[in-house]
């Protein structure tokens, strides 16, 4: 436990620095986003109120109240978290390779390490996890931020203020971030801890056994999430919609957690016995 | 512990975001405007039995996720859509209880109500399946299940379906079963040169022999001619409405297409019976009785109500089937509808010789009408309102559309 724990520590802070880039982008082209658009509804409003003399009730009905919404579909908003996920699905391969490739082949001291091996494997992916959930917990705490920043530059009259709970409903990317419950966030993330646990596995067999092992991984990638969708295809296809939903979703749960398993031991044995530095 | 400084920082980070944002949500999440029923006639205790269910949306929050409600005389409760509902999707009340009462029969079914047919005997359900081969040539066939209440045992079978030259779909409408005959009442589609042709027809299946026994063309209709619009609506009942008539609606419309708008110059409707024992096809024509005004909102056995809005009064007109003759009309006092813009007429269904109204639409500033009605006498049982309870809270713009009206037995 001690050493693993030492293990996530030593990932994160090699990470740190492109966590840390990540977290400032999204900091400033936020923030921008924010201004320029509230800016820009001002405009609006002073064109059509003060230059073209339209009455406030007109000027409400026609074009209408500035929402956090607007913002938050704006590319100013969407785009750093479109970065940062493109940076994390990077990472999830650069995490593995930059031990092998580089100045001195760094994966050889940490296979030496006196510690289970699979360690190694439970770090990384714990990291993975930690950047993450680590972003979606930023984001979270800069929307308030956000929102008290367009409180400040926009008039009562002319916003439609709202909590963060309706924000994250009303937009599907945000939702799919967080869930609106915290058994969504559970499945939400399962789902992504199983995902990501498949790639590592593929990554480890490309290591042991290189070009075949592309093949390899491919293929157990595949047949990995064939199994775990079985009980999917086999209620649409086969069994003409025979499952509850409920049911289907714990089926779904407990062919998760098997494919979990498997994909664990299988790197198990892959560290343990063919990894090659 | 320098050492550690940043991951303590970032998990502490986590922690403290996530865990405000689900504890926020859920203190947050419960500011639904509570609705009571107020008495002003009579005594509440004639819609105990009455449940109103609909669906609340709040203006202001751009929010379009409704959120499902239901009304009865105790007030009103929600029931915001679990991740569950949200991967399923909506579907009706009466499906939800056939679910929770035949388990095992539901499974694999269709969540249309219409596809159903219930009586205390037995519980029908029949579905169309369209196999398309590579020719382009379409199969069809009926699946239908049949549970007998008595014994619990359920007769699945599949039929073909005779095609004909042409046809290209088929519709499921209507399941009824009256005296071991089971009767799907479909819209079929044929195509044939470049020709789109429709028709209403009826299928008989034998229950016990699970043989198509009959099957009848109602009515031929051309969807698109030239500028003429018709469409046929099935009048439909719960599933539990067992009836043997099937009531029918024909609306032509002219239609006047500009370059720039299409709009209806003329409209004519026309309500047809079908009465599946005799298999009598008949043109219901009421003297008296104009359909432009009156609309046709339930059907119950052999009676059609029809409901029109004058004024502050709802105007409830019963007419007989078998009889041909239009009944005395009931009148019932409404007391919710302000402005002209926003009459509907009220949603009402009978049941156990009581006629229960309600209004469709509730929002920030119009309550909703309630009234039961005694069918025998006319003479009202109830009159209420819906109101808002706590009005001295904000609630911002919301609106409540309600869309079905039960009575529990």
């Amino acid at each position: 436990m001690k050493n693993y724990l030492k293990l996530v520590n030593f990932e994160f802070n090699r990470i740190a620095k492109l966590f840390a880039v990540l977290l400032g982008i999204t900091f400033v082209m936020q923030m921008i986003g924010v201004i320029v658009k509230s800016r820009q509804y001002l405009n609006i409003v002073n064109e059509n109120i003060f230059e073209a003399m339209m009455s406030k009730t007109q000027f409400l009905e026609q074009v209408g109240q500035l929402s956090f919404i607007d913002i938050a579909r704006s590319i100013w908003f969407t785009a750093p978290i479109a970065i940062c996920a493109a940076g994390i699905g990077f990472y999830i391969f650069l995490i593995w390779y930059r031990d092998w490739i580089g100045k001195n082949t760094f994966a050889y001291r940490l296979l030496m390490l006196p510690t289970s091996r699979l360690n190694i494997f439970y770090a990384k992916i714990t990291t993975i996890l930690m950047m993450i959930i680590g972003l979606v917990a930023f984001q979270l705490i800069l929307i308030p931020i956000e929102m008290s920043i367009m409180k400040a530059m926009v008039p009562d009259e002319f916003r439609n203020d709202l909590n963060v709970k309706e924000l994250v409903v009303s937009l599907p990317q945000l939702n799919l971030m967080i869930g609106s419950s915290i058994g969504e966030f559970f499945l939400y993330y399962g789902s992504g801890f199983l995902v990501v646990s498949i790639l590592f596995t593929s990554i480890i067999l490309e290591r042991s056994f290189g070009w075949k092992g592309i093949v390899a991984g491919v293929s157990y990638s595949a047949l990995a999430i064939a199994v775990w969708l079985l009980p999917l295809f086999l209620h649409e296809f086969v069994l003409n919609g025979f499952f509850y939903p409920m049911e289907l979703l714990i089926l779904e749960i407990i062919m998760g957690l098997i494919v979990l398993t498997a994909s664990i031991w299988f790197s198990r044995f892959l560290l343990m016995k063919k990894i090659t530095v | 512990m320098k050492k550690y400084w940043k991951s303590i920082a970032v998990i502490i980070g986590i922690i403290l975001s996530i865990g405000t944002f689900y504890v926020n949500s859920a203190i947050s999440a419960e500011h639904y405007p509570v609705l009571t029923v107020q008495t002003v006639n009579g005594d509440v205790e004639e819609m105990e039995s009455l449940i109103i269910e609909g669906a609340y949306r709040n203006l202001s929050s751009m929010n379009y996720l409704g959120t499902d409600l239901k009304i009865t005389a105790q007030g009103s409760s929600y029931n915001s859509p679990s991740l569950l509902d949200r991967v399923t999707g909506y579907y009706p009340t009466v499906i939800k209880e056939l679910k929770e009462a035949n388990r095992s029969f539901m499974r694999g079914k269709s969540l249309a109500a219409n596809q159903y047919f219930e009586d205390n005997q037995f519980l029908a359900y029949a579905n169309i399946d369209q196999k398309i081969s590579s020719l382009g040539s379409s199969k069809f066939n009926f699946e239908i299940s049949v549970l007998n209440k008595a014994d619990d045992e359920v007769n699945s079978f599949t039929l073909k379906v005779p095609v004909e030259d042409g046809l290209d779909h088929v519709f499921l409408e209507d399941v009824q079963l009256v005296k071991d005959k089971i009767y799907l009442i479909t819209q079929n589609m044929t195509i044939k040169n470049d020709d789109f042709n429709d028709e209403k027809r009826v299928y008989e299946i034998d229950r016990i022999s699970q043989k198509l026994t009959n099957q009848e063309a109602l009515l031929k209709f051309t969807q698109w001619k030239e500028s003429l619009h018709t469409h046929i609506q099935l009048v439909e009942g719960s599933p539990t409405a067992a009836t043997e008539h099937i009531i029918m609606v024909k609306t032509e419309d002219t239609v006047m297409e500009d370059t720039e708008s299409t709009r209806v110059t003329d409209s004519k409707q026309e309500i047809i019976s079908y009465n599946l024992a005799s298999k009598v096809t008949e043109t219901i024509n009421i003297p008296g009785l104009n359909l432009e005004e009156n609309q046709l909102s339930f059907v119950k056995g052999s009676t059609i109500y029809f409901t029109r809005v004058e004024e502050q009064e709802l105007i409830v007109t019963p007419y007989q089937l078998g009889a041909n003759q239009v009944e005395q009309d009931y009148r019932i006092q409404l007391r919710s509808t302000i402005d002209n813009e926003h009459i509907e007429s009220p949603i009402i269904s009978v049941e156990e010789d009581k006629l229960y109204v309600v209004s469709r639409q509730i929002d920030s500033n119009f309550n909703g009408d309630v009234a039961v009605v005694d069918i025998k006498t006319g003479e009202p049982l109830f009159e209420g309102q819906i109101t808002l309870g706590n009005s001295s809270e904000e609630h911002g713009d919301f609106e409540i559309y309600m869309h079905e009206i039960s009575v529990k037995q």
